[in-house]
């Protein structure tokens, strides 16, 4: 599929295109990195979860309840209500690869994730040759995935050799207060953050770390009571989520 | 043990949600009340993974120990509101942590 001095030319275009976001994603895969490395469960586990869950927040969640020693069916179940907006993307991009082989449909699946969908839906507006843009597509994807990777890479490598008094576990929570403060703005994102806060330390005691499932649940019904914003109803599903690997 | 395959089946499930409307190629119409829940998902999440890590770091220390994640978190906060950065909180509230640690084991 790759083969002519175009196509080297479309890939970097690609590459060019996902800069931007690089900026945002390389410092969160840094607090993965970290987090992995100081988490109860092995490094090499923790960042397993950049090649195989590959979607920032739902590795978040995972390396933090195996490490406060969630049941393992709540912490798969979390993941993946973290990462069912994955579906919508698998959705937007499903018209642009219909008829393409099946490898590509399986590598470009996987690269799927908020900045890809973002360059990559850039690119299939702007060019009308298809080719062209599945491989602008790749060029990014493949630049996004090899940052992220080494950014883990590196946070957990530095993880390991840094002094208890230093206690990054903390990091987490703070970068985790730090996501949040800003979406306070959002009337059903406030909603959503306070009852998800409240259950969660309500709940605390709660058997199997339930309350965090709760806590979520929780959060998104009392999201769901907010009157929808009007540019809700944008088919743009970027719109609507953070700049980086979400 | 566990931990491999907690994170092998929720890299699964997550790839298979990527695959999903890819490979049955037609177009799934998402309900719109799912679009809206599933903005929701993550920052519910955060906001109780927040709570419950501050709680923990809190937990088995006295009170007046207890005070310097506490504060960590409302510098943090602060940091967040006036840069609008979320990195911020990490920038401020680790050094906010550690200087109100030493200060409140003396």
């Amino acid at each position: 599929m790759i083969s002519s001095l175009a196509d080297r030319h479309d890939l970097a275009a690609g590459a060019r295109a996902m800069a931007p976001w690089l900026l945002g994603i390389v410092p969160f895969g840094l607090v993965i990195g970290l987090s992995a490395a100081q988490a109860d469960i092995p490094t090499l586990a923790g960042w397993l979860t950049g090649p195989l869950i590959y979607a920032g927040s739902a590795q978040v969640a995972t390396i933090q309840m195996l490490d406060a020693g969630a049941a393992p069916i709540v912490v798969v179940v979390a993941a993946l209500v973290i990462n069912i907006r994955l579906l919508l993307y698998s959705a937007t991009m499903a018209p642009y690869w219909r008829g393409t082989p099946w490898w590509w449909r399986l590598l470009a699946a996987y690269l799927l994730i908020d900045p890809s969908l973002a360059v990559g839906l850039d690119g299939y507006e702007r060019l009308a040759d298809q080719h062209r843009a599945h491989v602008r597509y790749l060029g990014g994807a493949v630049l996004l995935w090899a940052s992220w990777l080494a950014a883990i890479s590196v946070g957990a490598t530095v993880g390991v050799g840094l002094p208890a008094w230093l206690h990054l576990e903390f990091v987490i929570p703070l970068f985790l207060v730090g996501e949040a403060v800003p979406k306070l703005a959002n009337p059903a994102l406030r909603r959503a953050i306070l009852a998800a806060a409240t259950v969660a330390l309500l709940a605390l005691s709660a058997p199997l770390h339930l309350g965090i499932a709760l806590a979520i649940a929780a959060g998104i019904a009392a999201g769901l009571t907010a009157q929808p914003a009007v540019s809700a109803r944008s088919a743009h599903p970027l719109q609507h989520t953070t700049e980086a690997l979400r | 043990m566990n931990a491999w395959i907690v994170i092998l089946a929720a890299g699964l499930g997550s790839y298979l949600f990527r695959l999903s409307a890819i490979v049955l190629i037609d177009r799934i119409a998402m309900p719109a009340y799912l679009q809206r829940a599933s903005r929701l998902v993550a920052p519910a999440a955060f906001a109780a993974l927040a709570a419950t890590g501050v709680a923990a770091a809190c937990t088995g220390l006295g009170i007046t120990q207890a005070a310097a994640p506490l504060a960590a978190v409302a510098a943090a906060v602060i940091a967040v509101l006036r840069t609008g950065s979320s990195y911020a909180a990490i920038l401020i509230g680790m050094p906010t942590l550690w200087i109100t640690t030493s200060l409140l084991s003396h």
